[in-house]
């Protein structure tokens, strides 16, 4: 069983299916991955679960890797607490999950906007530039460049799950960078391939974050840590943030009230 | 008058027996308080051993519950000391906590309290402080139950 704890969760899931249905019974979402290069026991600490549900898990993977022997179920070592109930940020996390609601306003309006487009219309090209320009500005180098340049370096970059997120980064660029292109284009295939793409990518990348980076990251950084990660965040937020954010926040409402959907509350 | 009446705060309760199964720490443990004055009427904001540092505010009984009180929480930090429940001009403890925030710019601030509902008074300070305050810090609330058990660690 230590062979398969050590063993990148994309071996495991390609040699026993059944292990990632199994995960996904517990919100761990290994299998549309892109990287799953995390390794099976990494995974059972950074989602924190509890020990009853690590017990059951792991219990029920051995079983599928050993169908026919009763093998004992070695204990992940952890360094942080298990979970005790619903998800609390420190401050500085607080702020990157509350800059994702506004990046989850925007692709939740993607798929009408798409649904309406018309590459001949001036204003329904200059919508999807101004949404490229939302991602570029507030999505990249706003939140993303505090991520990258801030956050992340009070980690090994060398881990997988930061890995699997840089690389979420790199392939979010690529979208927009093709987006760009193929508006210039008017290429409407072109847009709708790669707008989509990165709604997608970014509604599992967010999830990702909110819901097991963050709190991983919360459980595995000092206090002293934190009251940096604010200071430097406050500090991004009063070079850059003011202009951009009221910018972005402006473009949002404004495809909302085109579209008229209605405002719901988009919960981080 | 029966046992476990009355104010939670200052109730009676025994734990003599908890201490015959339990042993103490068989090295020494080093003290890892690094300032002085440490009562919060006494200190100043000012102090050159608060300026950005990690500000402990530590609810009077909570050094004596928890054991290892130094090396998990007083370790690194500087330190204040309150009563929320008996301490007299509890507005200037608000205004020197403002001033941690703002004249000292301090990094954090995490306070300690017990587990009774009148502990509860010194988080509320630090709220208080905190709303009042331009400069904000990440303030976080830790509750210690009566036998030295972390019931609760949160930022706020």
């Amino acid at each position: 069983m230590e062979i398969y704890l050590n063993t990148p969760i994309k071996e495991v899931i390609s040699k026993f299916p059944k292990i990632g249905e199994i995960l996904e019974e517990y919100e761990i979402g290994c299998v549309p991955c892109s990287v799953g290069s995390c390794l099976l026991k990494d995974i059972i600490e950074i989602h924190n679960l509890s020990e009853e549900e690590e017990r059951e898990v792991m219990a029920r993977i051995s079983k599928v890797i050993y169908p026919d022997r009763v093998i004992p179920i070695p204990k992940v070592e952890r360094k942080t607490k298990t979970r005790t109930g619903e998800i609390k940020y420190s401050p500085p996390m607080k702020k990157l999950v509350d800059e994702h609601v506004l990046i989850k306003r925007w692709i939740t309006l993607i798929p009408q906007v798409l649904e309406l487009l018309n590459v001949e219309s001036p204003e329904d090209l200059r919508i999807i530039s101004e949404g490229a320009d939302f991602i570029r500005s507030y999505a990249d180098k706003f939140h993303h460049a505090k991520e990258e340049d801030i956050l992340f370096k009070y980690f090994d970059e060398n881990l997988d799950v930061l890995r699997t997120m840089l690389k979420d980064h790199t392939k979010a660029r690529s979208h927009v960078k093709a987006l760009i292109e193929a508006v210039e284009k008017k290429d409407k295939k072109g847009i709708v391939e790669h707008l989509n793409a990165y709604r997608e990518l970014l509604t599992e990348h967010i999830k990702k974050e909110d819901e097991i980076l963050y709190p991983w990251m919360d459980r595995n950084l000092s206090v002293k840590e934190v009251g940096e990660l604010f200071s430097k965040f406050n500090e991004v937020d009063e070079i850059s943030g003011n202009g951009v954010t009221e910018r972005c926040k402006a473009f949002v409402v404004k495809v909302e009230e085109k579209i008229q959907t209605p405002k719901k509350e988009v919960r981080p | 008058m029966r046992e476990f009446q009355g104010c939670p705060g200052s109730r009676t309760v025994d734990f003599r027996e908890k201490e015959a199964q339990t042993e103490a720490p068989a090295a020494k443990v080093q003290s890892q308080l690094r300032q002085w004055p440490i009562q919060l009427h006494l200190v100043s904001p000012a102090a050159s051993y608060y300026q950005g540092a990690d500000v402990l505010l530590t609810a009077d009984c909570v050094a004596y519950a928890l054991g290892n009180y130094h090396n998990d929480y007083l370790k690194g930090k500087s330190l204040a000391i309150a009563c929320p429940k008996l301490d007299e001009g509890q507005n200037l403890y608000i205004e020197k906590i403002k001033s941690w925030f703002e004249d000292a710019k301090i990094n954090t601030l995490t306070v300690l309290i017990m587990q009774v509902p009148c502990c509860m008074g010194l988080v509320q300070l630090a709220k208080q402080a905190l709303e009042s305050s331009n400069r904000k810090v990440p303030l976080k609330a830790v509750v210690v139950g009566l036998q030295g058990q972390i019931l609760s660690e949160d930022w706020i």
